[in-house]
This record gives C-alpha cells, sequence and structure tokens, in this order.
C-alpha cells in the first residue's frame, strides 16, 4: 500500500471533522474522493500531508514509513505532494519560478554550494530551469514562462499549481478541486492532462472533486466522506447507485439519463 | 549586448572583476574633495545593511526593525576588539560577522511564531534593548562611545583617510554583493520567496520553513554585523550609541522599500541614492525621520515595488513581448 491511515481522527473543539477513517490505496491508482460540504475532505488532505495534526490514536503510512506527526515539509520531501483548494500560487513570483521551487528537494547541490556560487551552480540551475520548461510546455504554460503568477487566468493558476505540484516528481499526487471554476472545455483538458500525466510519472492520484464527470470517467475507485465518516467505497459504478451515497451526497437516485445530463456539464 | 550578458551569467565572477575596476577609478576620475570619498565609503557600508536587509525583508518576507541593533552588535564588537585588544579590521571583521550571525539566530526565534506587525514589534523591542545594554555599559564606554579606532594597514601602507579607506569599504561591499546574488539566484532564494509568499504551500513542497527564515535572519544579520564593522573603523573610528537609533532603521527601510523589495538591484539603487538625501539633510536632523517615513509610505502607496519594479517590469514586458509577439496586458 502506498498510502494507509488507520483510525484517523481529528476534532476540532466538538466537532469531529475526521472520524476513525481507515483508508487504503495501493500505488497506480486514481481514487477519487466526493461527498458533501463539510464532510472531511479537504481535512483529510492536510492531516495526510501534516498540515494539521491527527488526535491521538491515529496512524498514517506513506511509502512503508510513519507520517503521523510528521511536518509538512518532511512529508513533501517524502514525495507526497498535493494541491489546494484555494490555490495557495506563489503570486509575486514568475511562472519559472512558482515551478521551479516546486523542484526544492531535488536540487543537487547544498547551502554552501549556493553561498560561494560556483560555476557548478549555474550549470545546474540550467538543467533544472530546462526541465523544468518541459513541465511547462507539458501543461500548456511555456510562452507564459516569464510572467507573474498574479497575471495568469483562473484555467491556468489551476494548471500552474499542478505543474508545480508535479515538479518536485512526486510519488502521490493529491488534488483538491483541480477542476473548480473550469469550463467545460478546459474540464476535458484538464482530465486528459491528468491521464498523461499519470502514464508519463507512473503517480498514484487522489482527487477531490464535486464534478463528477472527473471523478466517474477517471478515477478507478471512489470513497464517499459524510460527517467525517467514510460511508462507501467502490468503483464509481457502484457508488452512484449506493444508497446512503445517494442520500447524502447526490440527493436522488439519476436514471440514466438524467446521469448523461449531469456528465455533460 | 546579449552575448556579453550570457558571458556575465556563465562566470558571475567575471562580471565583479570588471565592477571592482570601474569602481576603483571612480575616486580619481570623479571626486573632488575628502567629504565625497566619506560619502562613498558610507553607501558602500549602507549597501551591505540594504542587501542584507532585502534577503530578510525583501525576499523571505519577514518584517524586521531590529537589523540596527545587529548593524550596533557588529560595530561594537568592532569597536570593543579594538579597545581591549588592539585588533585591527581584518580580525574585527570575521569575529563581528560571527557573533552578529548569533543575534541573528535570536532574532529568527520570534518569527516562527509572528507575523507581519507583531514581528516588528518583536524585533523593534531587540533592536532597541540592544542599543539601550550598550548606552548604559561601562564595559562600552556607554554614552562616551568608542573613539580613535584604528583603520587598517596594508604592507605598511595606513588606510587613515576617507579617500583610501573607500578602497576597503568598496571591495567588502563586493563580495557583499557577490554573496548575496549567488544565494538569492540559488534555489535558497526561491526558497526563502516561496516561504514570503506562502509558507504552508512552501512546506507542502518539501520547503524547511523554519530552516528558511533562520537562515535568512542568519545571513543577513553577517551581512549587518559585517557592514557594522566597517563603520566602526571608518575615519575617524568613532562610534557612538546614538548612530544606531530607530531613526538609522528608518532609513535603512527607506533604502530596501524604495530600491525595491525583493529585488538585487533594488536594494543597492536605494542605499545610493538615500544615503546621499541623509547626508544632505544632515542639517535638518529634526524632519528626517519624518522624510523617511514618508517616503516609505509614498513608495508603498503609489510604486509598491520600487525602483526596482520598474527594472523588472520594463524587462519582463519586453522579454513576453518578443516571444509571443502580443503585450500581456
Amino acid at each position: 500500500m502506498l498510502l494507509k491511515t488507520n483510525k484517523l481522527m481529528k476534532a476540532f473543539g466538538g466537532l469531529k471533522a475526521i472520524n476513525k477513517v481507515d483508508f487504503e490505496l495501493p500505488a497506480n491508482e486514481i481514487r477519487g474522493i466526493i461527498g458533501p460540504n463539510g464532510s472531511g475532505k479537504s481535512t483529510f488532505f492536510n492531516l495526510v500531508s501534516g498540515v494539521y495534526e491527527p488526535d491521538p490514536g491515529s496512524y498514517i503510512e506513506f511509502d512503508g514509513k510513519d507520517i503521523t506527526n510528521e511536518p509538512p515539509h518532511k512529508v513533501g520531501e517524502l514525495g507526497l505532494a498535493r494541491t489546494f483548494q484555494l490555490l495557495r500560487l506563489y503570486q509575486d513570483m514568475s511562472v519559472i519560478n512558482n515551478v521551479m521551487s516546486g523542484y526544492h528537494t531535488l536540487v543537487p547541490y547544498n547551502f554552501i554550494d549556493a553561498v560561494t556560487g560556483r560555476k557548478k551552480i549555474w550549470d545546474q540551475e540550467k538543467v533544472i530551469k530546462e526541465e523544468m520548461m518541459e513541465l511547462l510546455s507539458f501543461v500548456g504554460l511555456a510562452d507564459y514562462a516569464e510572467l507573474n503568477a498574479s497575471e495568469l487566468s483562473g484555467g491556468q493558476r489551476r494548471l500552474l499549481v499542478l505543474a508545480r505540484a508535479i515538479a518536485g516528481k512526486p510519488k502521490l499526487l493529491m488534488l483538491d478541486e483541480p477542476a473548480a471554476g473550469l469550463s467545460p472545455v478546459n474540464v476535458d483538458n484538464l482530465m486528459k492532462i491528468l491521464m498523461r500525466l499519470k502514464e508519463k510519472y507512473g503517480l498514484t492520484l487522489i482527487i477531490i472533486e464535486h464534478i463528477l464527470k472527473v471523478v466517474m470517467d477517471t478515477c478507478s475507485k471512489v470513497t464517499v466522506l459524510d460527517h467525517g465518516e467514510k460511508i462507501a467505497e467502490g468503483a464509481p459504478s457502484q457508488i452512484k447507485d449506493d444508497n446512503a451515497v445517494i442520500e447524502a451526497y447526490l440527493g436522488k437516485k439519476m436514471d440514466d439519463e438524467e446521469m448523461r445530463k449531469a456528465l455533460a456539464v | 549586448m546579449d552575448k556579453f550578458k550570457e558571458i556575465i551569467r556563465q562566470y558571475p565572477f567575471l562580471g565583479f572583476i570588471i565592477a571592482f575596476i570601474i569602481l576603483m577609478l571612480i575616486p580619481s576620475v570623479f571626486f573632488t574633495d575628502l567629504y565625497q570619498s566619506h560619502l562613498a565609503s558610507l553607501i558602500c557600508i549602507n549597501i551591505i545593511v540594504a542587501a542584507g536587509l532585502n534577503i530578510v525583508k525583501g525576499f523571505c518576507g519577514q518584517v524586521t526593525v531590529g537589523h540596527v541593533g545587529i548593524y550596533a552588535v557588529g560595530s561594537y564588537t568592532a569597536g570593543c576588539m579594538f579597545l581591549y585588544l588592539g585588533s585591527s579590521l581584518w580580525l574585527t571583521l570575521p569575529a563581528a560577522i560571527l557573533i552578529a550571525g548569533l543575534f541573528g539566530v535570536a532574532f529568527a526565534i520570534p518569527s516562527f511564531r509572528l507575523e507581519g506587525p507583531y514581528l516588528a514589534l518583536a524585533t523593534l523591542g531587540g533592536g532597541e534593548a540592544i542599543r539601550l545594554f550598550i548606552e548604559n555599559g561601562d564595559f562600552f564606554m556607554s554614552t562616551y562611545g568608542i573613539s580613535n579606532i584604528s583603520q587598517p594597514v596594508i604592507f605598511g601602507v595606513p588606510f587613515d583617510t576617507p579617500d583610501k579607506y573607500y578602497y576597503i569599504a568598496m571591495p567588502v561591499m563586493l563580495i557583499a554583493i557577490y554573496f548575496s546574488f549567488s544565494v538569492l539566484r540559488s534555489s535558497v532564494g526561491r526558497a526563502f520567496m516561496a516561504v514570503r509568499e506562502d509558507p504552508i504551500s512552501a512546506a507542502a513542497s518539501g520547503i524547511n520553513v523554519k530552516k528558511h527564515k533562520m537562515l535568512a535572519f542568519v545571513l543577513s544579520a553577517m551581512f549587518a554585523g559585517g557592514a557594522g564593522a566597517v563603520y566602526a573603523h571608518l575615519p575617524p573610528g568613532y562610534i557612538h550609541p546614538n548612530n544606531y537609533t530607530v531613526i538609522e532603521m528608518v532609513t535603512f527601510l527607506a533604502m530596501v522599500v524604495f530600491g525595491g523589495l525583493g529585488h538585487i538591484w533594488g536594494g543597492i539603487i536605494g542605499a545610493i541614492i538615500i544615503t546621499i538625501v541623509y547626508d544632505l539633510t544632515r542639517p535638518l536632523y529634526e524632519y528626517q525621520l519624518f522624510i523617511f517615513g514618508l517616503t516609505i509610505v509614498f513608495t508603498i502607496l503609489f510604486m509598491p515595488k520600487g525602483i526596482g519594479g520598474f527594472i523588472d517590469k520594463y524587462f519582463i514586458d519586453r522579454r513576453f513581448k518578443t516571444k509571443t509577439g502580443a503585450m500581456s496586458k
């Protein structure tokens, strides 16, 4: 298992944001997480990536290592990358610098090299920059490399955070609503990029998404959260027929015609 | 021109050798009296401080108002070493850098938990505490100040007049700028910026936020300490606690803000302009805080990225234009 949580718990005061969630994710899978607002999806991400400290009794394992109480930068170093719902771009940095800072853990020289500024560093920086430019052209942002991140459009920003997260060559990538606010065409484009990424880098993905089309088409398995608890898990086709899921999230059972309509959005 | 730029980028050291030669020639061509040499040395010293302050404030985004305290630590390390041990600049400079670095560690610790104006208050308290400690300590000659601090001697030639001391201050400044360029153009500088822009997402990329805040504080403290030592030995070699007040701190901040936060050249240009203005307005001592306070306020209101921002904008828009044949805005 690449990622495993056992009795994961987090309470904010009296509110159990995540309540005893057991989660297992093998490598090379694309997993979807869905659930109504406030069901604990983002909290789950924050716990796994170390932004929040889980309550005692929780256990998180990533790639065979216990990361339960590790700080976020340690988790990032181990190869777990994530994006944020509110993007958290480095607004006042150029697009290329945004992506290059995602490469931080793989930089081959150390601090002393950097201070002395030997020629070796500049050569290595050049190689890194070329590699990152390749990544930018992969997501279609190469022409904007020297612009400030704040000058990009909403859709481009979503692609940039994606590129920044992949820059560190993670084993597991957790995407928090990657398609929120995108137009249908851009959603299709994003899905294509995600599938190509998975093939190219052998990524494992967890996707939180409210646009069901993304979840149903890309994910091989879906986990459903409600009130901090896992209420269902299974293939997308099973999930959409599950009574508990319908009640908590989908609202009502959809027949094929309605499903097609919903997916068309 | 582009080819020249490429060569400089390949061999950054070459650019500094060229700058060194040009700066060596400037006094004999342009300077007519000792006052100008004195001002040039002061500019060099202030550039060192501004370059350091730019690391912690401009790049790492930590608002520190206690830097003048660290500058005082550098000066008084040099002053006391001269007073009690009779050391020359060659010994006091590394010692000042080292001790200032230790003070940098102390100043970094509040930044782990405090942000923005709260951090500013904490560091302001730290800086003032250092000054008051010096002012009330007999060991530091309290309000008499330390005078007649020696000037360095190279091959039997004493650098004891302002026109000669420029040749000491200027190379130190170039070395400082070289180090600041190397650090800020590397992955460490990028990590600093990432911490400034968004610590949470920086941590998610595997950047150790606390470590980089500490690095930024220590590095910039070392710059300030080194500048303090060079200042202590500046002819006539006199230091007094009154040279390290909030007014000086505001002046340093004005240099970095006016020049452009997070812009390496900006800080240097700001240091040059503000030092000259500061020296010209010395007769208006009581209005200086007012003048530089206003400078900071107006720069932030109307030119938030300072002079460096203009340079950046010009170059970046042009680069974008050549690439896609269209303007971005």
